[in-house]
């Protein structure tokens, strides 16, 4: 049979971010795909070694609108491990608190998303309805919806005090019942099951290869999350479980997320609850950093974020590494697209979260892709879910 | 602790200068012994490659691993040194790791270091670069 080529981007329509994916297809098979990066590369590490550490911070919060309290967040921990910094206790639960707000937030993004590739606009919908609870959770902590400046080295900028919990709790409550409800649609809808099971498949092998981190690894049966791994912050003085599941596709890994929402709601419960009694400094002061290097870590809604930091013991950084979790992630596509109908390449494609703008931290222009003619992946994926939609409910 | 000591026992005629911090450990390895630490790591140890930094110091490139492993919530970050600032050379991990091939290609991109082995070393982020890049960006850093 023909192999015919489908290049998808770098601009489309389709994506959301600049990727440009080069499917080679057989009939309606692929047979491989190549991924090229390098549109939105900003080089924050370079940037960063000319500011001063905590200017470093209000840096890589603009790494990614979505993920802007994990990346500070290991931002604080890679200067914090250098020089051993000590947290207060109160300090410790509200960035818990603030971060996995941000897992609700990103999850909820990423279902609404996921919920529009296969044809299913009602989940869409209601999944970004409902996340904007959380950005209003968020102003009311911060005063920013996004970018909320929380972070600093030795504890946190602002304090949350009881007014402003009871003001959070209030919402979460609604939010935890409208969770639910999505959670319960989604679990009892036959049309999805048939469309997400099976599709899409990441082997443990290969995610334990490719060195995969998050939901994505966590959905093929590796049991990796830095938060009970190297527990930082109030991660240990929490109740939480990991979710692990075995099978690998993208069925799966929308389970995972889905049942984070609940623990990352559980934890945050148990962070208002402690904030009402925990009082004390919510930040400690911290003069120099000496020299020496950290490594950060945190376990940000896409997987692990890991920051590196060395110090000459002057007030900046010598350098200062980021790796978001969908720099790990992407490759996978390799392992999961081969075989697979070119109706399911979407939903595989979008079943990591990628998160270019992490991944890349310049901005490039392609010249020879002038004159590729882009195929509508979209139409094909939302095509699918209707002819199984039409087969099983016979309309 | 003792999976730290068990590396010790077993690899400590391979590695150099080490700094042990709690839960971080920081190892200078020869680049002729670097794919048998990988592969012991990885393969024995099971630890997972967060990543991988490269930096340019006075002297020399340096190119520092961060291997973690999962189980323990340990680093273990194996050092290699680059004397060689104009044709920096090390072997490739990528054979034993998969997950290597775009942290090294980045390395490759930005600071010029040639993975011997590699199986698609090409730049990752700056390839068609708008204003054809020649060389590699640690080279403009100056300007």
């Amino acid at each position: 049979m023909n192999k015919n080529q489908i290049p998808v981007g770098p601009f489309h329509p389709l994506l959301e971010e600049a990727e440009y994916f080069n499917i080679t297809v057989e009939g309606e098979t692929v047979t491989d795909i190549e991924m090229d990066i390098g549109w939105m590369h900003r080089g924050h590490e370079f940037i960063s070694e000319q500011k001063t550490f905590t200017q470093s911070i209000f840096l890589v919060e603009r790494i990614c609108g979505i993920c802007s309290t994990s990346h500070p967040i290991a931002c604080v921990h890679a200067i914090e491990d250098i020089d051993n910094v000590e947290i207060p206790l109160r300090a410790r639960y509200i960035r818990t608190l603030v971060a996995e707000l941000e897992r609700i937030h990103s999850h909820l993004l990423w279902l609404g998303l996921a919920g529009h590739f296969i044809g299913y606009d009602t989940l869409w919908m209601w999944a970004w309805k409902y996340r904007e609870p959380i950005l209003q959770m968020f102003e009311i902590i911060s005063g920013n919806r996004n970018h909320y400046g929380m972070m600093r080295v030795g504890g946190v900028a602002r304090d949350v005090d009881v007014d402003k919990i009871a003001a959070l709790s209030k919402i979460l409550d609604q939010v935890d019942e409208k969770m639910e409800m999505i959670a319960k649609a989604a679990n009892d809808d036959p049309v999805l099951k048939s469309r997400l099971q099976g599709v899409g498949i990441l082997k443990h092998q290969d995610a334990v290869n490719f060195c995969a981190v998050g939901p994505t690894a966590r959905a093929s049966g590796v049991k990796i999350d830095v938060r009970k791994d190297e527990p930082t912050d109030a991660y240990d003085l929490v109740d939480f479980k990991v979710i692990v599941l075995k099978n690998g596709d993208v069925y799966d890994k929308t389970v995972v997320r889905l049942l984070e929402i609940f623990e990352s709601s559980k934890i945050i419960r148990q962070c208002m609850k402690k904030l009402r009694t925990a009082n004390g400094p919510i930040l400690n002061s911290v003069k120099e950093i000496p020299p020496g290097e950290g490594i950060g870590r945190y376990e940000a809604p896409r997987g692990e974020v890991f920051h590196y930091m060395r110090s000459d013991g002057s007030n900046r950084p010598i350098r200062h590494k980021v790796r978001a979790p969908s720099f790990n992630n992407i490759p996978t596509y390799i392992a999961s697209c081969k075989g697979i109908p070119l109706a399911d390449a979407l939903i595989t494609l979008a079943a990591v979260d990628p998160c270019y703008c992490c991944t890349e931290r310049a901005i490039r222009i392609n010249h020879s892709a002038e004159g590729a003619q882009p195929i509508d992946l979209l139409r094909l994926s939302r095509e699918k879910t209707e002819r199984i939609r039409r087969t099983i409910h016979g309309a | 602790m003792a999976k730290m000591d068990q590396f010790f026992a077993e690899m400590g005629g391979l590695i150099g200068k080490t700094i042990r911090k709690p839960k971080r450990i920081y190892f200078d390895v020869d680049k002729n012994n670097l794919t048998q630490v990988v592969e012991y790591l990885f393969n024995r140890m099971h630890c997972r490659l967060s990543t991988a930094t490269a930096t340019e110091t006075y002297h020399n490139l340096e190119v520092l691993y961060h291997f973690s492993h999962d189980a323990s919530g340990d680093y273990y970050c194996p050092r290699v040194l680059i004397t060689d600032k104009q044709k920096p050379a090390i072997p490739s991990i990528t054979p034993i790791v998969r997950g290597a091939e775009w942290i090294e290609r980045e390395m490759f991109d930005f600071w010029g270091i040639e993975f011997i082995g590699h199986p698609n070393l090409i730049r990752l982020l700056a390839r068609d670069h708008p204003q054809g890049l020649d060389k590699p960006l640690r080279f403009r850093r100056d300007k």
